[in-house]
């Protein structure tokens, strides 16, 4: 029996020495050489939502502004994944440990820090953060960057219901939270504008507190192919990387497959390239720079920060020509109508 | 209630097989035909088409596989819990295999062996060190991931599309289909004739667009039906589970026989988890086993420790989840018809038995049942995402009665314990 006890006592170490080797970061290379550099040195830290680099989709998108702010100003960055199924206590010792080393300005990527970010928050006074899609924790040192997903999305629902010859579409969330259902409020909307008879189905792959929803291609794909045998013919999936899924099943029944966050034209296989009508654009990048880049020359604005239509802040991508035809003609007038404040998308 | 079933390993008559196989096609046909009869009172066309076959079949092999892989380790005495770090192994090493190696083949290959190797671990810890089965399987539940993650960080943080918590894309695998089938299935299929299109519908979606790994799943449950039941190397694998001295004394190999059991159980898992990375989907990504091991599990107790059992275990599980995700919500709705009127059968059935207590609580929660589908049109979303793991939860409550496990399943062997 004490062996027993042994052999788990060398078990368990084993695991925590892992796990604590898997939770480490990369630490990016500092741009410009040299330590002549009499400038403050800002080093950027950002940490990732569940999903992580490389979902294609939302995390890629905060990772592009991450690396803009390395070539473009030449700051030392670092960014740390989040864990599989971790706890808030996971998020805070991340936040924590950002501001510990001197990361200043902290992003936060994602609505699932919110409740760490508004106890870490208060400790750095100093420390300027960021949190992306949440408003609720309100510091003098927190921005809140918030985007219209609903315009967005009302413009690629506007084209798929252009697009859609059976007069039936489909919208896959990942998980069926207030954020993710302004999407298919705004993409329903759009549609309707566009064709008022047209049948929407809506589906969710988890219900919260599970957000497995946002990572399981195998469901997304199932759903999609449910939906695809039922008629639907232009799918937008707003579900992170379970949507990689619904791509896949789009390339299989050769039909309509619209992408989010990220533009998804630029990162599918080829084989899946023509099926991608467009992607609705939500631009994490351009927020992360300018966020950073605003902090560098001393302009930090706390509280909420809109990204919409107007200001780029979202959009939908035009990456696939062939796909579109003109559908941008009646696209850019829907826009230009939000933009002036003609139309306005409803936001549930 | 353990000795229920015991049996001599006596010849068994051709006749005790014969009725097994009568019973599991009654059972089977007679399930057929209420999907076919829900459907056609409910008017849900999915209920029995070829999309929702194949999506069950889909749903099930990653399923079936940790439930097989399972039955391998529990028939030899080992509980294997740690089978949904297994799977983690597994599909990395499938990634790891199809992308270095530039094959989907060796994909599948080096998936069984990074399975195998969890597997290996699992043995090395409870055989030889006599480490408790279930702590040894937390262990390797929690060390996958972490081991999953160091390695990703390691290889393919620095390929394109890849990441700590993913990789690449990998290559595919060739899909097939049985000549002939699709075109004319498909068009039967479309008139929705009862039993005809639901029939077609079936064997479309079961034999068409099959990758190599579902194929291998499906020749893996006789082959090792065949092997446990049928040779000698089963009769001793087995008789680990049921008596390891009595075993000893007759002269097997106990501890061989057990590490080969559950190196094997971790084979399996390595093939459900090859199939979720490169079938279900296209690339290795962290959480994507997503608690299928543990269902597996499930799906293996439902199945009474037998192949034929497990395989309709991850079968039902599997058409419950393609019922929910593809139908949604209505289609699920029907399916409460269907619960209810097989537990009023069943209580009916307990009544007649005189088994006063369970014909009772049957015949309410069937009553309730029914009330809820006729006062309403559409299930709640919020339960109907859980519908599979409910009617798990139900069926295991329902048929637990009959379950024996192996005798010496979960107990530590010592060489020489006997004296």
């Amino acid at each position: 029996m004490r062996r027993a006890v042994k052999m788990t006592a060398v078990a368990a170490s084993a695991v925590l020495a892992l796990s604590a080797a898997g939770c480490g970061g990369k630490k990016a290379s500092t741009g410009g050489g040299g330590g002549g550099d009499s400038k403050k040195i800002v080093k950027v830290g950002l940490a990732y939502d569940v999903g992580g680099r490389g979902d294609k989709s939302f995390n890629d998108a905060a990772y592009a502004g991450l690396q803009k702010v390395q070539s473009e100003l030449k700051l030392d960055i670092k960014d740390i994944e989040a864990k599989e199924g971790e706890s808030d206590n996971d998020k805070i010792q991340r936040l924590q440990l950002l501001a510990q080393s001197g990361y200043n300005p902290v992003i936060a990527v994602g609505f699932a820090y919110a409740g760490a970010l508004g106890k870490v928050a208060p400790k750095f006074p100093t420390t300027k953060f960021a949190i992306i899609d949440d408003n609720t924790v309100q510091q003098p040192n927190v921005a809140d960057l918030l985007f219209a997903e609903n315009e967005g999305s009302y413009l690629v629902g506007a084209a798929a219901a252009k697009k859609s010859k059976t007069g039936h579409i489909g919208f896959i969330g990942g998980v069926a939270t207030p954020l993710i259902k302004k999407f298919e409020v705004g993409y329903t909307a759009g549609a309707k504008k566009v064709n008022p008879n047209i049948k929407v189905d809506a589906k969710y792959i988890s219900q919260p507190p599970d957000f497995g929803g946002f990572k399981d291609p195998a469901k997304g794909k199932t759903i999609a192919q449910g939906m695809y045998d039922q008629g639907a013919d232009v799918i937008y999936a707003a579900a992170g990387l379970s949507g990689t899924g619904s791509l896949q099943a789009a390339a299989g029944a050769k039909k309509w497959f619209i992408g989010v966050d990220s533009d998804q034209y630029q990162t599918a296989a080829a084989d899946e390239k023509p099926y991608v009508l467009t992607s609705m654009l939500k631009r994490i990048d351009t927020a992360v720079f300018n966020f950073v880049k605003g902090v560098g020359e001393n302009q930090f604005q706390k509280g909420d920060q809109r990204f919409t239509l107007k200001n780029d802040g979202v959009d939908y991508s035009k990456s696939n020509p062939t796909a579109l035809g003109d559908l941008p003609s009646t696209i850019d007038d829907l826009k230009q109508q939000i933009v002036s404040g003609k139309i306005t998308p409803p936001e549930k | 209630m353990i000795d229920q079933e015991v049996r001599t390993p006596a010849p068994r008559t051709g006749g005790v097989r014969a009725f097994r196989g009568r019973r599991a096609l009654t059972i089977g046909l007679g399930a057929f035909a209420a999907l076919i009869l829900l459907r056609l009172i409910t008017g849900e066309s999915d209920i029995t088409s070829s999309g929702t076959m194949s999506a069950m079949l889909g749903l099930a092999v990653p399923i079936g596989m940790a439930a097989m892989g399972g039955l391998w380790s529990e028939r030899s005495g080992v509980v294997n819990i740690g089978l949904e770090g297994m799977m983690v192994f597994g599909t990395w090493g499938a990634a790891f295999g199809a992308y270095f190696g530039h094959s989907p083949w060796l994909g599948l290959l080096a998936g069984i062996i990074a399975g195998a190797l969890g597997g290996l671990l699992h043995a090395v810890a409870t055989v030889s060190f006599g480490v408790d089965h279930i702590v040894s399987g937390v262990a390797i539940n929690i060390l996958a991931p972490g081991v999953a993650r160091y390695l990703s960080d390691l290889f393919f943080t620095h390929e394109s599309g890849g990441g700590a918590t993913q990789s690449p894309q990998l290559p595919h695998f060739p899909t097939w289909s049985v000549p002939g089938v699709g075109g004319p299935l498909g068009d039967l299929e479309k008139h929705h004739w009862i039993l005809i299109s639901d029939l077609a519908g079936l064997i479309r979606g079961l034999l068409t667009n099959l990758s190599p790994v579902t194929l291998t799943a499906a020749a893996l449950i006789p082959i090792s039906f065949y092997l446990l039941w049928r040779t000698a190397f089963g009769l001793r694998l087995r008789s680990c589970g049921e008596n390891p001295l009595a075993a000893e004394s007759l002269g097997v190999k106990v501890y061989t026989m057990k590490y080969a059991a559950v190196v094997i159980s971790g084979a399996f898992a390595g093939v459900g988890g090859t199939f979720l990375a490169m079938v279900a989907s296209s690339n290795y990504q962290e959480g994507q086993v997503n608690g299928r091991g543990f269902i597996g599990l499930a799906a293996m107790i439902f199945g009474n420790w037998r192949p034929g059992g497990v395989a309709a275990g991850a079968g039902l599980f599997g058409y419950a989840d393609a019922l929910q995700l593809r139908g949604g919500a209505s289609a699920v709705h029907a399916m409460l018809l269907l619960l209810g009127a097989g537990l009023l059968a069943l209580a009916v059935w307990h009544a007649y038995r005189r088994r006063m207590v369970t014909a009772v609580v049957s015949a309410v929660v069937a009553v309730g049942l029914l009330a809820w589908f006729f006062l309403t049109d559409e299930l709640p979303k919020e339960i109907v995402t859980y519908s599979p793991h409910i009617t798990t939860l139900l069926v295991l409550a329902f048929a637990a009665q009959r379950l024996r496990m192996p005798a010496a399943d979960g107990l530590t062997y010592r060489r020489g314990g006997g004296h």
